[in-house]
């Protein structure tokens, strides 16, 4: 059995990346995101997102009239599985990969794509770092640093009076901890006075410890860093014990799931948003009505990024067979996998339903516009919306 | 041929890493001692790589060993993981069976905590961008393959020594064993941290592998995972962890076209195998020996 293994070994030394051929039609486009798993919840809005954007984009004729493909691979939610489901879209020949979710299954994939020379677009990673991975790698989806502060300004201009916060964080979230420091910069930058910080665990039930520290210093503003569900049982206690002020989420707080965790008690939680369903642009018109018919909700941001991914990589597309004069299908695979990647970082401006953005040359994304919304919830306290404050 | 082992090539790394994780397990099983704790180690020796591979303050270290500064990881993870399995062991195998178990769960949890909490393990995010030694993940095979070839061999001995037959007799009766003048303590915990230095350098050896390093490593689900495979495979045999990681590491990824349905599927084969081979996969071969 010994001799079976180093012969093994001996085959894997032989090995030579593939050689790849033409582009084959219709134009196949990887999405890595997670199907299975935790990670789940936010993976199948991002797959619904992306199903909408290959329907939508091949209904104005793809890319100059050859149609795309999406190919789904499944990365579950660790970074083993970002990592095959990877390996298997290079060997499935596409084009460029939307994904992974995480982003600390991006710091494990990525640097496969990049050194196969495959355009990656992160749909959801906000950590710091990600575009830094490679020259191939970059995202659409705002960093923290620029979204987080954005939710605090507004209950600071819904009541001036604010001065003594309470921060509280889901300490073994990767987001939420990131998250956190940079709501604890801006809340020093606005010059309020951070009374406690308190830390949990995103599969705590139980928050008393926490809340009676919050409600002992005399907050006046919480901000929550966590996720849907622990944020949501949070919120919920939070209110029981008589917490009457201003609740602001970070961005694991936005999201629908978490209205039947804390019910009618979720009401008037603010939240800062790379994305609105109720932007009113024309792309985001037709993109939420088309979402909204298909899967009768209003889509979440997961799936307005994945549908933008899949648009910015479509008019990269684009852009490489206009500037060569040549059809995707006819060209190199390799060749039009780099000639995508410079196409996406070349600074043009995209007109997504997150508005309008730009990937820079490092592959960081560049956004115009944000929203700050609140939660309204409708009566019998299920159900709810976010609703842009204007 | 070429495609496959493009597609496949870090499944099959992936297998003989998990498989040598299994293994770090059958060392205390050796002593009949339940351990959750491999995973722990795990975790530690995949920081020890990504800090001394990362940290700008061992740069000119890095420059001047250049390829060696892996061997030398290895090295350190080894002896920290040998030094706390030392130290953890003492205590914890005191306790038996199932008390055993809880307390290399704590463990887990304990370093899960510190590595949350500490600036040099970067937090939740953890570490990236740790250096290469091989461009494709398959060429990883030449740190796992010949680790695995030489823990197999070493456990080839160790069952026919002295020392391995000691390990037996506890596994079957620790009170015999006892009183026939084992050091019963003394041998756990030689037993333990055996394990635990393997699981070490694996974990050194896996932090480049996956490029990052973070707390989601040396969760309570991995060291569940690393259980199975011990379990699925056979307990009471050093192929048991091999066949058992190879099952469970490549069964989802070659149900892979079956879509969201695979881990069904998954879930049906592992149901079925702990009904119909109780004594594991590893068992079936012994049965038809026999």
């Amino acid at each position: 059995m010994i001799q079976a293994f180093l012969s093994l070994i001996l085959v894997f030394a032989l090995v030579v990346p593939a050689l790849a051929g033409n582009v084959a039609s219709p134009i196949p486009i990887g999405v890595a995101v997670a199907s299975t798993s935790n990670v789940a919840l936010f993976g199948e809005e991002q797959i619904n997102g992306a199903k909408i954007a290959e329907a939508y984009f091949n209904a104005q004729g793809g890319v100059n009239g050859t149609p795309i493909k999406l190919i789904f691979q499944d990365t579950a939610g660790d970074e083993g599985g970002a990592v095959n489901a990877f390996q298997n879209l290079i060997a499935a020949k596409v084009v460029g990969i939307i994904g992974p979710t995480l982003s600390q299954q991006a710091f494990a994939a990525d640097p496969i794509a990049n050194r196969a020379k495959l355009p990656v677009v992160g749909p959801s990673n906000t950590a710091k770092g990600i575009p830094q991975i490679g020259e191939y790698i970059s995202r659409i989806s705002a960093p923290m640093t620029v979204v987080a502060p954005k939710s605090l300004q507004k209950a600071l201009g819904i009541n001036p009076k604010i001065r003594r916060v309470a921060v509280l964080y889901a300490q073994n979230d990767a987001f939420s901890t990131s998250e956190t420091s940079v709501f604890q910069e801006a809340i020093k930058a606005s010059r309020l006075q951070t009374v406690t910080i308190q830390k949990f665990q995103t599969t705590d039930t139980d928050f008393t410890t926490q809340v009676t520290a919050v409600l002992g210093a005399q907050a006046d503003l919480v901000v929550i860093s966590g996720l849907a569900a622990d944020s949501g049982n949070l919120v919920k206690q939070l209110r029981q014990f008589g917490y009457r002020g201003l609740i602001v989420g970070g961005n694991g707080l936005n999201s629908p799931n978490m209205f039947p965790v804390c019910g009618a008690l979720c009401e008037g939680i603010l939240v800062a948003q790379a994305y609105s369903p109720q932007a009113d642009l024309p792309i985001n018109r037709e993109f939420t009505a088309r979402f909204e018919k298909a899967y009768r909700k209003s889509p979440a941001q997961f799936s307005a990024q994945a549908f933008t991914a899949v648009q910015v990589m479509v008019e990269a597309l684009r852009k490489v067979e206009k500037d060569t004069k040549k059809r995707i299908t006819a060209m190199d695979l390799a060749a039009v996998r780099t000639a995508t990647n410079k196409a996406l970082t070349s600074g043009v401006a995209f007109h997504t339903p997150l508005g309008e953005i730009s990937l820079g040359r490092e592959g960081e994304v560049n956004q115009k516009q944000f929203y700050v919304s609140t939660v309204k919830m409708n009566p019998g306290g299920k159900t709810g919306a976010f609703v842009l404050i204007k | 041929m070429e495609d496959l082992l493009a597609r496949y090539g870090f499944l099959i790394v992936t297998i003989l890493q998990q498989a040598l994780l299994g293994l770090s397990l059958y060392f205390p099983l050796m002593t009949g001692q339940l351990s959750l704790a491999s995973i722990g180690f795990y975790s530690l020796g995949g920081y020890v790589a990504a800090v001394m591979g990362t940290h700008p303050a061992l740069a000119p270290l890095r420059e001047a060993l250049g390829f060696s500064m892996y061997p030398l990881e290895w090295l350190v993870a080894l002896l920290a993981s040998s030094i706390l399995g030392v130290v953890l062991g003492y205590p914890a195998l005191r306790l038996r069976g199932i008390y055993l178990a809880l307390a290399t769960i704590a463990f887990v949890q304990i370093l899960g905590v510190l590595a949350l909490n500490m600036p040099i393990t970067g937090g939740a995010i953890g570490i990236f961008d740790i250096p290469q030694p091989f461009e494709s993940r398959l060429a990883y095979a030449w740190f796992f393959g010949p680790l695995l070839a030489l823990t197999l061999f070493f456990l080839w001995r160790l069952e026919r020594s002295g020392t391995g037959r000691l390990f037996f007799s506890i596994r079957e009766n620790e009170l015999a064993a006892g009183a026939m003048g084992v050091n019963v303590t003394a041998r756990k915990v030689q037993a333990f941290v055996i394990g635990c230095a393997l699981a070490g350098v694996v974990g050194a050896m896996s932090a480049p592998l996956l490029n990052t390093w973070n707390t989601r490593q040396g969760t309570f689900d991995a060291a569940v995972a690393c259980l199975a495979y011990v379990l699925i495979g056979g307990a009471r045999s050093k192929w048991g962890a091999l066949l058992g990681a190879a099952l469970l590491v490549s069964l989802p990824e070659l149900l892979r076209p079956l879509k969201d349905s695979r881990m069904i599927l998954d879930g049906l084969v592992l149901v079925l195998v702990c009904v119909y081979m109780p004594r594991g996969i590893a068992g079936l071969f012994d049965r038809r020996r026999a």
